[in-house]
């Protein structure tokens, strides 16, 4: 019963995580910026969700208001994304480590607006009640809610749009030219700039649709210390797959997901941890394969 | 048994093959030079001997002993220096520290007479090099064609056996053309035993130095001998000019 | 306005040739000065206890300084050997009785250990790698430190409490533990002290020197025969020991607990903070840094705004996002860090000066930029 559980269940938080990841990995390869406010988006995605939905002007229809309450709260986190591009990152965007460090200064901020406006309550984050998606059904005999697999379904589908978008549109292209050499894109008259800002905006976006399908099918509430797990997820996952390579980020977050819910499940207690595990995976390949599985940058010499 | 001797190395990036089988050796006291045209693959060879890069295949053997994929610092207190293309002076730090540097690594400090200090070391290092009005100002502030010696003194300071030199000459105007040429000479004759190899595009600087040369064109060498015989060879002349001259 | 600015800069060259020619050194020993007489001076005791929290931040500072200003290496995980350093003299002279002045150097050498068993791992990597990779450490530590099953060892959530305090004999009445507040800040005066002059004398040796090397320019270290890793794990270690060495003082000083929250990342992130306000690569830098935070955290924040404004209940809360959000627009404008803008606009101004008035004065410049 347990191996069935942690099957079913890594490969749903995998693909989940996956797209986290994905955002995260983007925006690095694209720009070179770690954002370690990357799980702040993650954080506002549930909040704004959680805000849209109860603001009440969305209409009475439940499922309609819900997936109104989705689509504001993932373009509202993207433009902040884009807005923190703009003010924060851009004039530094030379000076990786004040980039790093004002990144996580954003990420301080955010959550202390959280804790200023919610306090310490923990708002709901959920789909609307007597929908389908709060049904379960059963696979290879394992109970599975229907909104752990929509969540499941929407990152892969989501993912694979992505990695379309990324081979065959010119932006596209764009992004994977900025992301081998940065120099020469800028030298072919590639605007790094709006290419930066769309990263991130798209990386932001990312990180809220994960929230938000992640958020309403597991713990169903938002706190101002949810962007912690994520953000070690992210660069985790990152870290395994190899920085700035999408296939990783897939690979990556589905390794996590499997060996997050391994311990949650397997291990006594296990559920308090298992924020330990992807962590504990990142120090395992940076000590052994510091490049992860598909990683580019080598750090070998400058 | 020869000081240096490089067999069959051969380096490939991704699908593109840099260096292919490329065996030649170098003698105590020889001068050497290495040149070929742009992509050829000289920096690419330094960097393998030097201990930045690992090769593909083959090895690197400094008398005998084989020092193939040794970490950089290992091999530069085995005693082979190199200087690089595009200097790498340490910008904030005094042009007597960026020497300094050099000094404190096992192989510099060993080689430093009784009673001199380190300091007094490099400041003599310094002199030789014509630098020594600059020795306190920070690295940043000073000009290329001096950052190009400080690269030669951070070199020397270790008193290597073999000392490479990558594109020594680049960047300089006649005057420090003539003054650098005059240096190695002085160099050679100060310390006959060490083998010098020489990665340069400017010729006529090149040959009056040096007493064999090894020519590489995309990865592979095509050529070795005495300045005039590679002046005259066929093959060498139509790789640097084209075909049908 | 181009006009007032170069009058501006006549005044205050002729001003600082005259009248202000001191050496820094000389500068900053008259200011050490001026702290060791404050109690003297009759500084309420909350003020004490802020000055003597700002030299604990300071000497945590000044080690993640050594690593990240000095060094090149990015540590955004500081915390660890802050949490070490209050855990393991916590859990040696709570549980197991052992007296303060034994457990200290005994938590001292932990959290060296610790830095030298991951500086192998940490320092083979570079840039953002690291700066994940010394992130995860405290927030691992930081979980496992709170789980269930060990209780027993580490208090969980609660941590452990009842530390003895360093001056245990200065206590009972009103005036002992004036008296106490006011050793306590002596203490931690005297040790930021050491510690200030230590990490000076090794920045400006020949060592040093070396970690200028890496720092500026890694590969080129190496091609002179420096064994780099060596390096870095020395400098590494030694940030580890001054780091945990104000772990320790936090925990016997303030609140007399060791907690999970030593390990948190608000913690990792304050001396980088304070270095970045202060100036990064610098002895000043963070000391200067570290005595700011406190100031504006303990005083503006906490005392003087709510007295000249009306502050809304959430105000407490707000302290720290004010403060960080401070930061942020520094670290926009100034990234190097205010302080080091500051003087190093000083130097330029002073340069002027040297280009107007040859002579001696270039020599005696020279001589003290040997200093760096």
């Amino acid at each position: 019963m347990v191996i069935e559980e942690i099957l079913v269940y890594g490969a749903i938080s995998g693909g989940v995580y996956a797209l986290l990841a994905l955002g995260f990995t983007l925006i690095y390869g694209v720009s070179g910026v770690v954002n370690l406010a990357h799980g702040s988006f993650y954080m506002l995605g549930a909040y704004m969700f959680f805000i849209f939905g109860t603001l009440g002007f969305l209409g009475s229809e439940p499922i309609l208001a819900s997936i109104l309450a989705l689509i504001l709260s993932v373009l509202f986190v993207g433009i902040l994304g884009g807005i923190m591009y703009r003010l924060v990152i851009h004039p530094i965007i030379g000076d990786d480590v004040a980039v790093m460090v004002a990144t996580v200064c954003v990420a301080l901020i955010f959550q202390q607006l959280v804790l200023l406006g919610f306090g310490t309550s923990f708002p709901p984050v959920r789909w609307p009640e007597g929908s389908f998606v709060h049904e379960s059904t059963q696979i290879l005999g394992v109970t599975v809610q229907y909104s752990r697999i929509l969540a499941f379904m929407v990152s892969l589908g989501l993912f694979g749009c992505l990695l379309m978008f990324i081979t065959k549109s010119k932006i596209g292209k764009a992004m994977r030219a900025a992301s081998q050499d940065r120099e020469v894109a800028m030298l072919m008259g590639i605007n790094t700039e709006r290419l930066y800002m769309l990263a991130m905006v798209v990386s932001a976006m990312l990180a809220a649709v994960a929230s938000i399908f992640i958020t309403a099918s597991t713990s169903m509430s938002a706190g101002a210390y949810m962007w912690l797990h994520p953000l070690g997820l992210s660069f985790s996952i990152v870290i395994l797959g190899g920085l700035g390579s999408i296939k990783g980020s897939l690979l990556g977050g589905f390794i996590i997901g499997y060996a997050e819910q391994a311990v949650a499940i397997a291990v006594p207690e296990g559920g308090a941890i298992i924020g330990v595990v992807p962590l504990t995976v990142m120090l395992l390949v940076l000590l052994l394969r510091p490049k992860g599985l598909f990683g580019k940058r080598v750090e070998l010499e400058e | 048994m020869h000081l240096l001797e490089v067999e069959n190395l051969t380096k490939r990036f991704g699908g593109l093959t840099a260096l292919k089988n490329v065996d030649f050796h170098i003698d105590e006291g020889e001068m050497v030079g290495i040149i070929g045209p742009n992509g050829a693959g000289k920096t690419t060879l330094f960097n393998l001997i030097s201990g930045l890069l690992k090769p593909d295949s083959g090895a690197v053997k400094l008398r005998g002993e084989n020092i193939t994929g040794l970490a950089p610092h290992k091999i530069v207190n085995k005693g082979i220096a190199r200087t690089f293309q595009i200097v790498r002076p340490f910008r904030h730090l005094p042009v007597i520290a960026n020497v300094m540097v050099a000094l404190k690594s096992p192989r510099g400090a060993r080689k430093i007479e009784w009673l001199k200090t380190m300091e007094r070391k490099a400041a003599d290092m310094l002199e030789d090099v014509g630098l020594s009005e600059l020795m306190l100002e920070p690295a940043e502030n000073v000009g290329h064609g001096d950052l190009k010696r400080l690269e030669m003194a951070k070199a020397l300071a270790t008193e290597p056996d073999l000392l490479m030199l990558d594109e020594p000459f680049g960047g300089l105007n006649p005057l420090e053309t003539d003054f650098l040429i005059k240096s190695i000479m002085r160099m050679h004759l100060d310390e006959p035993s060490r083998g010098i190899v020489i990665v340069e595009h400017k010729l006529y600087a090149l040959m009056q130095i040096v007493e064999r040369v090894i020519v590489l064109h995309q990865g592979e060498k095509i050529a070795e001998g005495t300045p005039e015989e590679i002046a005259k060879n066929k093959k060498v002349i139509e790789v640097y000019m084209g075909k049908g001259m | 306005m181009r006009l007032v600015k170069s009058y501006l800069r006549r005044a205050y060259s002729s001003f600082v040739a005259h009248v202000f020619d001191v050496p820094p050194r000389f500068m900053a020993f008259l200011l050490f000065l001026t702290l060791l007489v404050l109690p003297l001076a009759g500084l309420d005791t909350y003020y004490l206890s802020m000055l003597t929290y700002a030299n604990v931040i300071a000497i945590f500072a000044v080690s993640w300084d050594l690593l990240v200003g000095r060094t090149g290496q990015i540590s955004l995980g500081h915390a660890l050997f802050f949490g070490i350093g209050g855990y393991a003299t916590g859990f040696l002279s709570k549980n197991l009785g052992i007296p303060i002045w034994v457990t200290i150097p005994l938590a001292v050498l932990v959290g060296c250990l610790t830095a030298f068993l991951i500086g192998f791992p940490c320092l083979r990597v570079k840039g953002p790698y690291l700066a994940l990779i010394t992130m995860a450490f405290p927030l691992i530590v930081w979980r496992v430190i709170k789980w269930v099953p060990l209780y027993p060892l580490f208090g969980g959530e609660r941590g452990i409490i009842g530390l003895p305090s360093f001056f245990p004999a200065l206590s009972g009445s009103i005036v002992a533990m004036n008296a106490r507040v006011q050793a306590e800040y002596y203490l931690t005066l005297l040790v930021l002290f050491v510690c200030s002059v230590i990490i000076y004398k090794i920045a400006n040796s020949r060592t040093g020197i070396v970690f200028m090397s890496i720092l500026d320019d890694e590969l080129a270290s190496k091609a002179c025969g420096i064994n780099v890793t060596k390096y870095k794990l020395m400098s590494f270690t030694i940030s580890g020991l001054f780091a945990t060495l104000a772990g320790c003082m936090f925990a016997h000083l303030f609140g007399r607990t060791a907690t999970p929250s030593m390990f948190e990342l608000t913690l990792s992130f304050i001396p980088v903070v304070v270095t970045f306000l202060g100036g990064i690569g610098t002895i000043y830098g963070p000391i200067v840094g570290a005595y700011v935070y406190a100031i504006v955290d303990r005083y503006f924040l906490t005392i003087l705004v709510p007295k000249l404004v009306d502050v809304p209940p959430w105000f407490q809360h707000a302290k720290l996002l004010i403060f960080i959000f401070i930061v942020l627009l520094l670290i926009i404008k100034w990234p190097r860090g205010v302080a080091r803008f500051t003087t190093d606009r000083l130097e330029d101004l002073e340069e002027a000066r040297d280009l107007d008035e040859r002579g001696p004065r270039i020599w005696k410049r020279y001589k003290t930029r040997k200093k760096k």
